[in-house]
């Protein structure tokens, strides 16, 4: 069972080939745990807190928040218990890199916790997973019962008088519990929907606790900046955005998978020297470079570096890495109309913006696909995503609108071809 | 204090409450400065949903909304820009593209947030093409309110209205995304002693009740501002009158006494004032039993009967009892009138029922405690006296002495020489009264009430009755000039009566009908009354 392999790895996803990290065993044997070892017995929370501000570690949930800052807003001298959260629900379409993590790595990722419980102070994480992870949510699972019986979780750990628990979580089927604050709605029970800030998380979070939600990957890389160093870790990927991470490449390419890199490789690179290109000699129409809610890239612009601040400099973002490839025989309105209709049905129905603009969107993209769209449909849809943009509790609706925004910048030709012609004039695109 | 600027206008504010928060604290939501609001309610959990209340705030790169962002002392908050004008148009324009505008055939009309905001704040032409959603309509969610899912703008207040004040939870929305519909719970229904407070806060038509729902359009009401009298509580109302006839009842916002709710109990009394069981004639008792009489005719046989009774055997026979329902006034002019006459033998008579936590009281009577503050007694005493044969006549103002709790029924006053009933409603006391003379209920006089926790609050006519009938202690006035009494000149001026309340009983020094105002003012001292009884 599990994900093939990554097709590139670096430090993050070494040793994954012949799955030696699986077990409490052979992650030790290369080295596990060494790293929270050390730093339970030898260092204290303020220096790690350092050491993660000093390595620039963005998150990898798709924000890119630094992740030392954020552990820096934990209270301190608080007398109420402190947690963490692992955000396990990947959800975004074109998003799978954590899956690998937490089938062949799931000590990595606790062992990156227990150094950030450390830091923080958490005396309890929670694990949250989405529901159909069932084979990751086994492995990791297992890995807890194994770290548990060697005392590496738990009472005392390592003999250091510092005890932590660990909690895994099954939720149960929707985008937004990916949100932070939906997840810890839905980890206590209730519907997943955001909560309104402030009060921010590490106030006010799981069972109304001081929280700091990271994604799997974040936890991921924190043994290895401590391991190895900020310094380590920065010669990896660009200056504003060091460290490797996970791209998973899908869509029209001949090898759709997951590849390691530095952040700062072109995306050209990505698609065509390490996925191989588009498959059958057509060409690339455009690539959507970090899951479905970032804005689309045109084919003219793969040269740029995939990492933020370049990125932004396009109108997209890095998200989660989850690199789309579109090939030239795809209709941008059915592919708007696939993403406006995702973003319709899992919209938790809140704010008044996201709830009505979101099936407002979809309704108008998808007649103009049937070819009953007309002229001013195209200026009405900008409208209505200028409406939803940063209006709202949670950054769906934004997430909603900006991939039609990119849509109708690079190829509102497609869509004035469906008004033109009343039909689709892309016979060979992909159905559903 | 924090000091905060909202349109140039400097305001001080609580610390640790949010701009919304701070402008109704100031009393200047929607009342000097506009912001338009759904979701948020004083008295429910800040919600942020709805994001019509956004608000520019100096600093902040992104429109806040002000339901829920903190106040910083310092803070500058515009409420007029272009960018906030766009973002109300724009929040009106989504809450519309799937609501039936209906409005011809809708309850609401006339007191919807939704068109006042859309006229307002709103665009004035759709550009949907779309149809628009459909959804259940006339969804009967229990014993008395009625839900059209199709006009719900999804604000959540009745959700949370349930959860928070009643705690009986009975709703909650389904689904998600624009699919979310809000339904009570499989099996379930909205039924609690508060169910109806959804139906006002629902800022549309989607929650009405059965009691009010197409009786009358609401811009044919008036608003009378006046007070239930289903219990000690003294909730807050609007009276909704037309053609002399009042059709409801609507939460006043007290904080002091009902935040801006009231019981489903409470505002049904709203028909006891129009009711077919209204005393509606004086009545004479006969040789063939009570024949109805003019009102004077009444008064002259009363008084008649009284004189008699009080030259032959003085003042030691009568007993009084005072109603718990009259106002400060009429009690007032009770007291004096058996002063005058001597009379030593009253109490007062306060039925009991069911209390909660929240509103709902046991005394179920408005005006029990001013009843006990101006010295009258529970009737337990006077009730001995009766049973014990030495009472020849009984004043009564009202019938709660019929309650099991005092003389279980009018048996007891069969033999009695001389039995005269003030009643504004009709009871068992016909068998046994000589005399029964119709008076007003609160909503048709001025006058004050003395809610449990002796808050004085004003009364005013908000409707006249349509037969022959006075406040009680104008009929007293009347009746203590028939008898002759000291001081008695047969005239009622109610403001002169309630302006001597605090001379003649210092526990009312300082209020009177003109000083309590319509939010009311706690008396001096207070006599508890009873507090238990059983649970709702």
């Amino acid at each position: 069972m599990g994900l093939k392999v990554p097709y590139v790895t670096s430090y993050l996803t070494e040793h994954f080939a012949d799955d030696a990290l699986g077990t409490i065993e052979g992650y030790e044997a290369k080295g596990g745990y060494a790293a929270a070892r050390k730093v339970l017995r030898e260092s204290t929370p303020e220096s790690v807190i350092e050491t993660m501000k000093a390595s620039g570690l963005q998150g990898r949930g798709g924000a890119g928040f630094v992740t030392g800052l954020k552990w820096s807003f934990m209270p301190k001298g608080t007398e109420k218990p402190k947690y963490f959260c692992v955000n396990a629900d990947e959800s975004e379409p074109g998003s799978f890199k954590d899956r690998l993590l937490l089938e062949r790595a799931p000590h990595k990722m606790l062992e990156g916790i227990l150094i950030g419980a450390f830091a923080i102070g958490a005396e309890k994480t929670f694990i949250y997973i989405r529901g159909e992870y069932a084979y990751p949510a086994k492995q990791v699972q297992r890995a807890i019962d194994e770290a548990y019986a060697k005392g590496y979780l738990g009472r005392n750990v390592f003999g250091t008088g510092f005890s932590h628990d660990v909690v895994l979580h099954r939720g149960a089927g929707a985008y937004i519990c990916g949100e932070e604050t939906g997840l810890l709605e839905s980890l206590e029970g209730r519907k997943g929907q955001p909560r309104k800030k402030p009060p921010f998380p590490a106030e006010y979070g799981a069972f109304g606790m001081p929280t700091t939600v990271n994604n799997v990957e974040t936890f991921c890389h924190v043994p290895h900046i401590l391991a190895n160093g900020p310094d380590w870790f920065r010669g990896f990927g660009t200056e504003k955005s060091p460290g490797t991470t996970i791209f998973g490449v899908s869509g029209h390419v001949a090898r759709p998978g997951l590849y390691e890199l530095p952040l700062g490789t072109r995306l050209d690179e990505i698609i065509f020297e390490h996925a191989g290109g588009v498959p059958g000699g057509r060409k690339v129409k455009g690539v959507i470079p970090g899951g479905m809610s970032m804005p689309i890239l045109p084919a003219g612009q793969l040269d740029v570096p995939m990492a933020n601040e370049f990125l932004r400099e396009r109108k997209t973002m890095l998200g989660t890495g989850g690199v789309m490839v579109m090939d030239e025989t795809t209709c941008m309105v059915r592919a708007s109309s696939i993403i406006s209709y995702f973003f319709r049905d899992e919209s938790c129905g809140q704010c008044t913006q996201c709830r009505e603009g979101t099936g407002w969107i979809h309704k108008i993209v998808s007649r103009i696909e049937r070819g009953s769209g007309s002229v001013d449909d195209l200026d009405l849809l900008l409208d209505i995503c200028g409406k939803m943009e940063g209006q709202t509790i949670c950054a769906f609706a934004d997430a909603a609108a900006w991939p039609i925004q990119g849509m109708l910048r690079h190829f509102r030709e497609d869509f004035e071809l469906h008004l033109k012609h009343q039909k689709c004039p892309f016979p060979e695109s992909f159905e559903l | 204090m924090p000091q905060i600027t909202v349109d140039g206008e400097v305001i001080e504010v609580a610390a640790g409450r949010t701009i919304l928060q701070a402008l109704d604290d100031a009393g200047l939501l929607m009342n000097g400065v506009d912001v338009p609001h759904y979701c948020w309610h004083p008295k429910l959990t800040i919600d942020g949903s709805c994001r019509l209340c956004q608000v520019e705030v100096e600093g902040i790169p992104k429109l806040q909304i002000a339901c829920n962002t903190p106040v910083k002392d310092g803070m500058v908050v515009h409420t007029k820009t272009d960018r906030v004008k766009r973002a109300r148009e724009g929040v009106m324009e989504l809450l519309l593209i799937n609501h039936p505008l209906d409005c011809p055939i809708c309850d609401q009309a006339g007191e919807c947030k939704l068109q006042d905001y859309a006229y307002e704040y709103g665009v004035t032409h759709a550009r949907t093409k779309e149809p628009r959603r459909a959804a259940k309509k006339r969804v009967d969610l229990g014993p008395t309110i009625v839900f059209d899912q199709e006009r719900c703008i999804l604000c959540r207040r009745c959700v949370r209205f349930c959860r928070e004040i009643p705690q009986t939870g009975e709703l909650a929305v389904f689904h998600r995304g624009d699919r979310s519909v809000i339904e009570t719970f499989p099996g379930a229904e909205l039924d609690n002693p508060y169910s109806m407070n959804v139906a006002d806060i629902c800022p549309v038509g989607a929650l009405t009740t059965k009691d009010f729902r197409f009786k009358i359009r609401v811009w044919f009401l008036n608003d009378v501002p006046g007070v239930c009298t289903g219990c000690a509580n003294g909730c807050n109302v609007h009276l909704g009158v037309a053609t002399n006839k009042v059709y409801r009842y609507l939460p006043r916002r007290n904080d002091a006494v009902n935040d801006t709710w009231i019981c489903d109990a409470g505002r049904m009394t709203y028909k006891e004032i129009g009711a077919e069981s209204r005393l509606q004639r004086a009545y004479v008792r006969g040789p063939g039993g009570l024949q109805e009489s003019g009102y004077k005719a009444a008064l002259e046989h009363a008084a008649s009967r009284l004189r008699a009774l009080l030259d032959a055997k003085g003042p030691g026979v009568i007993a009084a009892l005072a109603s718990p329902h009259a106002t400060n006034e009429d009690l007032l002019q009770l007291r004096r009138f058996l002063d005058a006459a001597g009379v030593q033998n009253a109490g007062v008579a306060v039925p009991i029922g069911p209390a909660d936590e929240l509103l709902i009281k046991a005394e179920k009577a408005a005006n029990a405690t001013g009843a006990r503050a101006l010295g009258f007694a529970d009737a337990a005493g006077v009730v001995d006296r009766i049973r014990g044969g030495g009472v020849e006549a009984l004043i009564a103002l009202g019938h709660d002495v019929l309650d099991p709790a005092y003389l279980g029924g009018e048996a007891a006053l069969a033999g009695l020489d001389t039995v005269i009933v003030l009643d504004t409603h009709r009871s068992e006391l016909e068998r046994v009264a000589h005399v029964l003379l119709p008076v007003r209920v609160a909503a048709e006089k001025h006058g004050t009430l003395t809610n449990h926790a002796g808050r004085v609050q004003r009364v005013r006519p908000a409707v006249e009755p349509a037969f022959e009938a006075y406040a009680d202690g104008e009929v007293l006035a009347k009746l203590g000039a028939r008898l002759g009494l000291a001081g008695f000149d047969g005239k009622w001026d109610v403001r002169a009566v309630s302006r001597a309340l605090g001379r003649e009983c210092p526990a009312f020094v300082g209020v009177d009908v003109e000083s309590v105002g319509d939010e009311g003012r706690s008396l001096a001292t207070v006599v508890a009354g009873a507090t238990t009884g059983a649970s709702v």
